[in-house]
């Protein structure tokens, strides 16, 4: 990558540990942008803050459980409103997804903590600076599970459309201080997360996929830098599917 | 650089989004063709083509290829806006409107096929517009060929992803071109006209030609590696698609 667009900006990366967050970390870095990581596995948080330094940008790496409101607030007291947040941390319920039916109310509530709440409490911490500086760029993450439904995820799908609609309203609050706020919506990637599912899972998914390929966190990371830059500045409000052509809508 | 050695061509390449396009794209490095039937200045290759004249369409996109020894890309830019009551539109003038709008990206798309496969892949990307997502009034032929647009690049998607091209739509709110001045300029009250389009649109400004090509350089690039068939709205927040 040869263009550093993103050279004096200061970017925020919730999530920053493993697979997108990580890859759209080292894009990033890559591209010249200091950088604030968050997450809550420290080691592996370490390990790509390392690798983001290589790049010769400065990394603050701050392990946190960002479902916490106090910890949200303490940790984002700490560093200077960035230029650019991403808002990427958040999981289904895996293991313990359940057939709504069967489903246990405790479990929603930490999918729609960790997958819809932390977006708005870290959203909450960054908004006032923005507002005054009059500029900035918020990118959250969705999923195709908030169009489509996805069974046994009743709980991850309405925390993704949650975000859509977080990310709706608050483009429109935004919008006259110079901070676009958008949504990117990967399906398909391979990540921890895909490479636990059952094989025949994947080879269901793969056959969905016009692309007919899984992607890599790279090919999220590349539409992130997009809504992220300069080249992104009229865009405001929207969701982008990053799906290899599998739902088109 | 990042169309360092891809050769692009745009239709409705001499003026507003096209003309903006192929000058980004050029900056970036492409070897650009550009299609209109307007007088085309400035750099890349300038092949006068009317595209509601379907029968010059082929020949032109050959033209084009063999000017840039072959083809990585295309962007679909040239367009036509049309502001009749329904009771009022002659049949001549909705076929106009497809035709430019709509018949033209596929006679160019399958013109510009053999090349781009023989490249091993590329890009198509088309302008079309927020008309295609929200309808406009008074605006049936536009609307119905733009939408028509979006569904031929998203079934196209899945036809050529085998061959490893990727089709996507970007649908513009207001942009600053000479159609769009057009569109209100001769309203009785130009002035309330173009505030109450302004009104439709979050961010409270028109768009720039320069921030459609971006986006179209986006989706032309391998930053949008795993993007196809998408419909981008580079509109100012007012579809929220």
């Amino acid at each position: 990558m040869s263009t550093r667009r993103f050279e004096g900006k200061q970017v925020a990366i919730t999530g920053a540990a493993n697979g997108i967050g990580r890859a759209t970390a080292l894009r990033f870095a890559a591209e010249g942008a200091g950088l604030a990581l968050f997450d809550i596995e420290a080691e592996p948080l370490a390990t790509t803050a390392s690798e983001c330094r290589t790049m010769g940008v400065d990394v603050a790496a701050i392990p946190a459980d960002l479902t916490q409101r106090a910890a949200v607030e303490r940790v984002f007291a700490g560093i200077r409103t960035p230029d650019i947040l991403f808002n990427n941390v958040g999981q289904s319920a895996r293991e313990k997804s359940r057939l709504f039916h069967e489903s246990d109310p405790d479990t929603w509530r930490f999918v729609l903590d960790v997958s819809l709440t932390t977006t708005m409490l870290v959203s909450r911490q960054v908004v006032p600076g923005m507002r005054e500086r009059r500029a900035g760029r918020i990118i959250n993450m969705s999923t195709e599970s908030a169009f489509y439904g996805d069974v046994g995820m009743v709980d991850y799908a309405a925390a993704k459309m949650g975000v859509i609609g977080f990310t709706r309203s608050l483009a429109r609050e935004l919008a006259g201080f110079g901070v676009n706020v958008n949504v990117v919506a990967p399906a398909g990637i391979r990540t921890r997360a895909h490479d636990r599912l059952p094989r025949a899972m994947i080879d269901m998914v793969l056959n969905s996929v016009p692309m007919g390929f899984l992607a890599e966190p790279e090919d999220v990371a590349g539409v992130v830098a997009f809504l992220a830059s300069d080249d992104a500045r009229y865009i405001t409000g929207q969701t982008l599917l990053i799906d290899g052509g599998r739902w088109m809508i | 650089m990042r169309l360092a050695g891809r050769r692009i061509l745009v239709t409705g390449g001499a003026s507003g989004i096209g003309r903006a396009i192929g000058a980004r794209f050029m900056a970036e490095g492409a070897r650009v063709a550009l299609l209109d039937k307007a007088p085309i200045e400035g750099d890349g290759v300038a092949i006068r083509c009317d595209l509601a004249d379907t029968a010059a369409i082929a020949p032109s996109v050959v033209q084009a290829v063999a000017a840039l020894g072959g083809l990585d890309g295309v962007v679909h830019s040239a367009g036509v806006d049309l502001l009749r009551p329904l009771a009022e539109m002659t049949q001549a003038e909705w076929a106009r409107v497809i035709a430019v709008n709509l018949t033209a990206p596929m006679l160019v798309s399958q013109a510009a096929l053999p090349a781009l496969t023989e490249a091993g892949g590329g890009t198509i990307v088309a302008i079309a517009s927020g008309a295609a997502l929200r309808p406009l009034p008074e605006r049936t032929a536009y609307c119905a060929a733009k939408a028509g647009l979006v569904m031929f690049c998203k079934s196209l998607s899945i036809e050529l992803a085998p061959r490893n091209i990727r089709v996507n739509a970007i649908c513009p709110g207001i942009i600053d071109t000479p159609m769009w001045r057009a569109s209100w300029e001769g309203a009785a009250d130009p002035q309330a006209e173009l505030a109450m389009i302004l009104d439709r649109y979050v961010i409270k400004r028109v768009g720039r030609a320069e921030e459609i090509a971006d986006a179209a350089l986006f989706l032309s690039c391998g930053e949008s590696s795993y993007v196809t068939g998408a419909a981008l709205a580079v509109d100012g927040g007012r579809t929220f698609h």
